[in-house]
Order: C-alpha cells, then structure tokens, then sequence
C-alpha cells in the first residue's frame, strides 16, 4: 500500500525535468546541416565524438535511441512521470577546434531540435545550443530563437569551453539572453569533452569512474568561480544561471570558499559588490542529477537545506546511464520537506526561472 | 572612558600612523590627509595586526551594459588598509570592510588638543 502510494503521489505531482538529452544521430544531423560539413557528417569521420571508454560495460547498461518526440513521449513524459520535459540537444560543441564547423552544427542542432521535436508537440520545451567559439554568431542565434515560444533557455557546454565562461568575450551572449529574458544554462561533460579540458587527467585516470566522478564537478565549479570572478551576475542581474549535472552537495563549498578567496583578494574581483555566496543564491539554481547517496540519507536533507529550497532544480539526465528517476529526489523531499516546499523544486522554482506557463 | 595622550600633533604627519598599548591593547593612530582615526590592532577576520599593514589604494571597475566595457580604476590612495594576514581590506577613513557587509575594525575616538594626540578608550 505504502509503495501504490508513493507512486500516486509522484503521479500526481507536477514534475519539470530540466535536463533531457537528444541522442541525435550523426547521419540525422546531416540533414539539417550546409555544406560542406553536411559532407563530413556523412562520412566515416563525421562524429565529433571521440569517446575511447565503454559507458555501457559490454552493454550491459542499456543505450536506447532517443532522438524524437515521441521517445521524449513515451519515456519521459510516460515512463518517468514528468509533465514538463525541457530537453537539450547535447551536442557538446564548446570543444571543437574547428570554428566554422562548431557553429554550423550549432544550428543544425537547434533546427533538429525544432523539427523533429518541438513543432511535434507544444508540451515539449527546449534549451538553444551555442557554440561559445563565436559569441557574436551565438548571440545572433539566441535572438532568432527566443522568437520560437518552445525555446525557454541557452544551452552551452562548461567542459572544453576555452577561455571559461566567464570571460568578458562572451558577455555579448549573456546580454542576449537577459533581454530575451531566457535564462542560460550550463552543461558539463565526461569523455570527449573532458579528454580536452583535462588532457593529462584523461590519461591518467584509470577508469571511467574516475573521470567520471572528477567531469562535472570540475567544469562546473570552473565555470562558477569563472562566472563570479568576471562579475557575470553582476553585469546581467536579470540573468539566471543554471547549472545542470553536477548535483547539489558540492556547491555550499564553492559558496564559502569563493566568500573566502574574495575577501583575501577582493580587488581581483572588482565588480563584485557583496560576496559571491549571495550572488549564487540570488542568481544561479542548480539541478538535483546527479543525486548524491550519502549512507545516511538524513544528510541529503540538510544538503538541500543548506543549498536552499530556493535555488533547487530536478532534472533526470534521461537517457544518459546515470540517469535519475523522479522517485530518487522525490523520497527525499517526501520524507523531509512539506508539501508546498516540494512543488517548489519540481514544479514551481523551473517554471518560474524558464517562464513556462502551464 | 579614559583619555590617553598618544604623541604630540607634530609627530604624526599625513601619511603616517602611530601604534601605542593603552591598557593592554594595541591601538593604531593614523593621519589621513589630516584627519585622525583610530582603530584596535585586531583585524575583524582571524584577529591578525590589521594595523600593521600596508595602506594603499585599491581597484574598484564599473560595468556599461550598453558598450559592455569594464571600466577598472586606482582609487582612495592612502586610504585602505590591507591586513598583513590574509588580505581583507578596510577603508580606513570610516573602519568598514570592503569585502563584507556590516564588517567593521573596532573604533576609538581620537581628536588633538592643544598640541597632543588623544584617545578615548
């Protein structure tokens, strides 16, 4: 009975996924791609994915297809319960050397994403991945889209991102998506990404557990030091910041030791007007995947409280092998948080940072 | 309250800063373009000898969200303290931390008289 009811009240909840992956097929992408890279995306060197590891162990972790909207139907919106998927296209373009070709696949991404998923069905959102190479030409992107009202955010991969992004260059990308009142999200990476952004780490490491565990965190708190040295949050107030897959427990570090750094070298970080805790927990959220599993689940608890109702996200990673079931978040807020306190994470908080009305 | 003659007028020219013990503590006097402060040697941070440390200017930048130019600038030289432990700086015209809200050093009040420096602790 106990179990029926959990499931009731998972089904019964207004659940916003922030982070769901297309696996767009190389051969797929070509068709929405000019020439000449719709040539090199046919050939036999046309994946920008250079990943030397097996994520799947022999296949025994599944990798479904999942690159249309009816799989966003059937899987997420049915299988996992989630009302409002917001789904991303991954195509993990921070990293590529070849400029040109980052920024025609930035669009062929973004006119997949509307083709073959958005225009499909109206429940269905979407995020705008940007090839940072070119912040003028991921600006320009950003103003085309926000026309498009399934478009409710920006989308950039943190690993590989060179400078990191903080950098005064890509405030011009910033700036578009604060007056197109979107906010932008950032997405870290393990395997190829990391392979650039930590070359000798990639070597070094043993096992993809190891990269693994080190990928996001690294980029992400990268990422967010770059955000706030520069004074990112303080240029662009309107702007928030979202920060995917890289789960919560790390960020009450980052907030006191970037409080700490700052008050030993403030004037290395002279935009900044209070400390850099309040900026993170006025401007940026964070979403829930990867969901730390302490031994004591007590401790998830106060992680969340320490992080603050407030700034919480869930997202699932769905299809990603690591992915997390609503019901993983879900028996924590269940156990610990009141009923108003979990609407605000899955529902509440994302509806209100992306502005989807439902 | 008691008043303590620190030193003569004369010996503490703009620019400089006088350090004495008054009833046990350590107390900093300093001369600011002719106008005196003082402050208890214990910086608000890890109680380090804040008023031991270097005073300077410090980098302050402002931002156009039109040009979207950063703009950096040297201001307030001779006016901020920086502790000789970790960094924090301080204004020392007014005692308040740059880098925290509500941070101050611990103040004193200090005036000259008849030739004299004098404290009130």
């Amino acid at each position: 009975m106990g179990t029926s009811s959990y499931q009731d009240e998972i089904e019964s909840a207004t659940i916003v996924d922030t982070d769901i992956h297309l696996r767009v097929p190389t051969e797929e992408l070509a068709k929405y791609v000019d020439e000449p890279h719709k040539g090199y995306l046919k050939g036999p060197f046309g994946s920008t994915n250079d990943i030397i590891w097996d994520v799947t162990m022999g296949e025994k972790i599944q990798h479904k297809k999942f690159e249309t909207a009816e799989d966003v139907e059937r899987d997420v919106m049915g299988e996992l319960n989630v009302d409002v998927p917001i789904v991303n296209t991954f195509g993990k373009l921070s990293y590529l050397p070849q400029t040109d070709r980052a920024v025609e696949l930035m669009h062929g991404y973004n006119r997949y994403l509307l083709d073959r998923v958005l225009d499909r069905n109206d429940d269905i959102y979407g995020l705008a991945e940007i090839a940072p190479q070119k912040p003028d030409l991921a600006a320009e992107l950003i103003d085309d889209l926000a026309n498009e009202n399934q478009i409710v955010g920006v989308f950039a991969l943190t690993t590989g991102a060179y400078p990191p992004l903080g950098d005064e260059r890509y405030d011009i990308m910033y700036k578009a998506a604060e007056d197109n009142n979107l906010p932008f999200a950032f997405h870290a990476s393990a395997g190829s990404a990391f392979k650039h952004e930590f070359p000798r780490q990639h070597q070094g490491f043993e096992t993809w557990l190891e990269m693994h565990s080190m990928a996001h965190f690294w980029s992400q708190s990268m990422t967010l030091t770059s955000l706030i040295r520069n004074g990112t949050p303080v240029k662009f107030p309107d702007l928030d910041f979202v920060i995917l897959e890289s789960g919560l427990g790390w960020v009450p570090y980052m907030m006191y030791r970037l409080n700490k750094e700052y008050s030993m070298r403030r004037s290395e970080a002279p935009l900044l007007e209070r400390s850099p805790e309040s900026y993170i927990r006025d401007s940026f959220y964070f979403s829930s995947q990867p969901l730390g599993e302490p031994d004591n689940p007590q401790q998830m608890r106060q992680i969340i409280e320490l992080l603050g109702i407030d700034s919480i996200l869930f997202s699932s990673d769905y299809p990603h092998y690591d992915f997390d079931h609503p019901s993983a978040l879900y028996a924590h807020l269940r156990n610990h948080f009141e009923e108003e306190e979990r609407a605000q994470i899955l529902t509440d908080n994302p509806l209100s940072v992306y502005g989807i009305n439902i | 309250m008691t008043e303590h003659v620190v030193c003569k007028e004369e010996e503490l020219e703009p620019g400089e800063r006088i350090l004495v013990e008054l009833e046990g503590r350590d107390i900093a006097v300093f001369n600011v373009d002719g106008e005196l402060y003082a402050y208890t040697n214990w910086c608000v941070h890890q109680a380090g000898p804040i008023c031991q440390g270097t005073l300077s200017g410090t980098r302050t930048a402002s931002f156009d969200s039109e040009t979207l130019e950063t703009t950096l600038k040297w201001e307030k030289e001779g006016e901020i303290l920086t502790c000789p432990w970790h960094g924090w700086e301080y204004d020392v015209t007014r005692g308040d931390c740059l880098s925290r809200a509500k941070i101050r050093l611990i103040t004193h009040d200090v005036r000259s008289s008849d030739g004299a420096v004098i404290v009130e602790i």
